[in-house]
């Protein structure tokens, strides 16, 4: 059987950020939520001399450029609404299922923005993986 | 009754702005990732972090509580997020669909249930069991 790298990589995500989940899990139980995003963000610094691009980045266009910083900027919002989200009563039995839902808006938009579609059997496939994920968040 | 409760919710609300920001953040990232290379968009991505952290730093009084296990368990869960973060871009980049990566790295609650059952002793529910199952169709599925 093959077994296209994307879905390799993609595995190796998986295992790598559940991980991260755990260790994020255990840091709340000694300091708040947002100072964990702030270490998360140092974190990623620590990171940055060893995957710095140098200036072989900046050939890009700036419109490129802008996805990947847009990216962090909405990363860490959606961070801070989750934050939100449980503080302003949300209960984490309803708020986590429901945050693990962003694939959703993914596979809305990806035809538009993204002109990709999906086969029916993958659609099979990611409606198996949103409620795997839904129910191991309950 | 209660979906008019839940609609006029305050962290209803909130969950949806995360979940408006979280979409665009992995369409983004594709975007990005046809261009750029992984190790290029994690460091636009840190970039990107940094004014959302400045505010809640700002907010903080420019203070972190003073535990020391907090900060190196967030500085870990920092590396390994970015490692992660690595891996994403560079799965977009090798020309994998956005709905399916964004699916089956979303699906990374599979390793945290599996890790707390083994090596913090939580107890696993047959909610999360069932869970399971289908994240293990989802990935055979996206095999295929």
């Amino acid at each position: 059987m093959h077994i296209a790298p994307w879905l390799v990589i993609a595995a190796v995500v998986l295992v790598v950020w559940g991980v991260t989940a755990i260790f994020q899990k255990v840091t709340t139980n000694y300091i708040s939520a947002e100072s964990t995003l702030v270490l998360r963000t140092v974190g990623y610094l620590l990171v940055v001399p060893i995957i710095y691009p140098g200036k072989e980045l900046f050939h890009h266009s700036l419109r490129a450029q802008s996805y990947g910083f847009l990216a962090g900027l909405l990363c860490a919002l959606g961070c801070l609404g989750l934050f939100a989200a449980m503080k302003s009563g949300g209960k984490a039995s309803i708020v986590g299922p429901l945050s693990a839902l962003y694939p959703v808006i993914v596979v809305i938009f990806s035809p538009l923005v993204l002109h990709e579609s999906i086969t029916l059997l993958q659609g099979v496939g990611v409606l198996c993986g949103l409620i795997a994920v839904v129910l191991l968040s309950t | 009754m209660a979906f008019r409760e839940t609609v006029t919710a305050k962290w209803f609300w909130w969950m949806m702005f995360c979940l408006a920001c979280w979409g665009p953040y992995a369409l983004l990232s594709k975007l990005g990732s046809n261009e750029i290379s992984s190790y290029g968009m994690q460091f636009l991505f840190t970039l990107g972090s940094i004014p959302v952290v400045l505010v809640v730093l700002a907010r903080q009084g420019f203070k972190l509580e003073r535990s020391r296990k907090g900060i190196i368990y967030g500085l870990v869960a920092g590396v390994l997020s970015a490692a992660g973060s690595i891996g994403f871009f560079a799965a977009f980049r090798s020309g994998g669909n956005a709905s399916i990566i964004t699916t089956a790295t979303g699906m990374y609650p599979v390793v945290t249930v599996l890790v707390a059952l083994v090596f913090l002793r939580e107890r696993i529910t047959w909610t999360q069991v069932l869970g399971l199952g289908f994240a293990i169709v989802a990935f055979f599925i996206f095999s295929l």
